[in-house]
C-alpha cells in the first residue's frame, strides 16, 4: 500500500490530521526520516508534510527582544542569520556544521530536536543558549526548557499527539559564544561537541553534546565557576562535573572512554578561544 | 555484543531457582515481553516488543534450553527474527544462581547477542544502552517479585 500524504495549512489542521491517523509520521526536512526510511528502520503509513504551515518558517524577533526560530527552518537559513550574534552565535555555528548543503537546505531545526540524535549539534548548542521548545496539541501550547525536553536516546518530552512548533531563544547578549564538535570527517555527526557562552559577569554556561543522550551541562559547576574563568583547576573542576554527568556509546566515532576523555579538552579549548575573542574586542 | 551482570535477591536459592523456571513470571519481569510461553520441554516462544524513538520492532524468538543443571546454572540459547525476517536475532545465554550469605542468591548472567539485518544498522552503540535498560527493568521487576514470594 502506497503511503499517503497530507498537507496542512495550519498547525491546528496538522494535529487535527494526526488525530485522524495516528500512526502517519510528521514530515519536516525529511532529512533523518527518508533515511531511516529507505534502510528499512521506519515504515511509516503515511506523512504529514509540515512545509506548507506558514507560522513554523523564518526566524522572527518576540516582543521581549528574544528569538522565535520556527521548527521548520532550515539549517541553511539559520547558518546565515544576521540575527544569531553574541550570545547565540554559536547557536548559528552549530547549524553551518551539520552534514552537508544538501542536508541544510532540507533538514529542520525542529526535525533535529524532535529526532534528538545524540550526535546532532543543535541540541549542545540550544542548551547552552538556555533554549525553550514550544510545543503544540490540541489543546494548546506549552514551553519546556531542553533540561525537560530530552528524555532519553532518541525519546523526547513531545507526546505522540503533540507538534513541535518553534525553539525560543532569550535576547541576544554581547556574549561571546561558540559550538565546537570534534568529527570523524567534515559533515559527520559530532563524536563528542562543546557549546559555551561567556556571560558579562564573569560567567558561562557551558554544554556537551555527543556524550549522552541528552546534552550535559551542570549548573553548579557553572556556579562555581563564575569569575574564575581563568583559573585552570576551575575549568579541569567544571570539566570533571560533565564527565561525570556523561553517558556514551561505543561506536564507530569512538569508544565511551574516548569520549570521556575528549569532554575536558573540548571544554578548556573552546573556553580558550572564547577569552581571547573577548580579549581581543 | 556481550550483556553481563549480576544481582543480588534477598531469597534462598531453591526459592529462586523455582522462579527463573517459571515461564508467566519471566515474561512479567521482562520490559516489553507480550507473550511466553512453552512449546514443549525446554522450548518456548517469546514476543518482545522494543523501541528506541521512531524505531519498534517486535522480536519472535525461540527460546531453547541446551543444559541445566538445578538450582544452579541454566545455559539456553535464543533465535529469532523482527518484522518479517528484517532482522535476526541470536544470543547464547548462561545464567549462574550462587548461594550468598544469609539466605540470600546471588544471580549472574552473561548473554552474547548478535543482531544482523535491518536493525544491525541502528549500531551496536545505542543497542547495548537500549540492552542495559531491559536488563536493569528485568532485574528490578524480578528482584520485587522474587524477595514477595519468598516471603509469603
Amino acid at each position: 500500500m502506497a503511503a499517503f500524504l497530507e498537507r496542512p495549512r495550519t498547525v491546528e489542521e496538522a494535529l487535527t490530521c494526526k488525530a485522524v491517523r495516528p500512526d502517519a509520521r510528521f514530515l519536516a526536512g525529511g532529512a533523518s526520516l527518508i533515511a531511516m526510511r529507505n534502510a528499512g528502520l521506519v515504515v511509516p503509513d503515511g506523512y504529514i508534510a509540515l512545509e506548507g504551515i506558514e507560522e513554523l518558517h523564518g526566524i522572527m524577533q518576540s516582543p521581549d527582544g528574544g528569538l522565535r526560530i520556527g521548527a521548520m527552518t532550515r539549517h541553511r537559513l539559520c547558518a546565515a542569520s544576521a540575527s544569531l550574534t553574541g550570545s547565540l552565535e554559536l547557536v548559528r555555528q552549530a547549524a553551518r556544521q551539520i552534514a552537508n548543503p544538501p542536508v541544510r537546505n532540507m533538514g529542520t531545526i525542529g526535525g533535529s530536536l524532535a529526532n534528538a540524535d545524540p550526535g546532532a549539534d543543535y541540541p549542545a548548542a540550544l542548551s547552552a543558549a538556555d533554549a525553550e521548545v514550544e510545543i503544540a496539541a490540541a489543546e494548546g501550547r506549552r514551553r519546556l526548557g531542553l533540561a525537560d525536553f530530552f528524555l532519553d536516546w532518541y525519546e523526547t518530552a513531545l507526546g505522540e499527539d503533540e507538534l513541535l512548533t518553534a525553539i525560543l531563544l532569550p535576547a541576544p547578549q554581547a556574549g561571546p559564544s561558540a559550538y565546537r564538535k570534534l568529527a570523524r570527517v567534515s559533515g559527520d555527526y559530532a563524536t563528542a561537541s562543546c557549546a559555551v557562552v561567556l556571560d558579562q559577569d564573569g560567567g558561562l554556561r557551558a554544554a556537551i553534546g555527543g556524550c549522552g543522550p541528552a546534552p550535559l551541562r551542570s549548573t553548579e559547576a557553572e556556579t562555581a565557576i563564575r569569575g574564575r574563568l581563568h583559573d585552570a583547576a576551575a575549568i579541569a573542576d567544571l570539566g570533571r562535573a560533565l564527565v561525570d554527568l556523561a553517558d556514551p556509546i561505543d561506536d564507530v566515532r569512538g569508544s565511551a572512554a574516548y569520549r570521556r576523555l575528549l569532554i575536558p579538552r573540548l571544554l578548556a579549548s573552546t573556553l580558550a578561544h572564547l577569552l581571547r575573542q573577548e580579549q581581543a574586542a | 555484543m556481550l550483556i553481563e551482570g549480576a544481582f543480588t535477591v534477598a531469597a534462598p536459592r531453591d526459592k529462586v531457582w523455582p522462579m527463573i523456571r517459571d515461564t508467566e513470571l519471566m515474561a512479567a519481569c521482562l520490559p516489553g515481553c507480550e507473550e511466553a510461553r512453552e512449546e514443549d520441554d525446554g522450548r518456548y516462544r517469546v514476543a518482545v516488543k522494543v523501541k528506541v524513538g521512531p524505531i519498534a520492532a517486535r522480536f519472535l524468538l525461540q527460546i531453547e534450553i541446551l543444559e541445566e543443571e538445578a538450582p544452579l546454572s541454566l545455559h539456553c540459547r535464543t533465535r529469532g527474527e523482527e518484522g518479517s525476517r528484517a532482522s535476526q536475532l541470536t544470543a547464547d545465554s548462561l545464567v549462574r544462581l550462587e548461594e550468598g550469605a544469609a539466605g540470600e542468591t546471588e544471580v549472574t548472567y552473561r548473554s552474547d547477542v548478535q543482531v544482523t539485518g535491518r536493525l544491525g544498522k541502528f549500531g551496536l552503540g545505542l543497542m547495548r544502552k537500549k540492552a542495559d535498560q531491559l536488563a536493569a527493568g528485568f532485574v528490578e521487576a524480578f528482584r520485587r517479585r522474587a524477595e514477595a514470594e519468598a516471603v509469603s
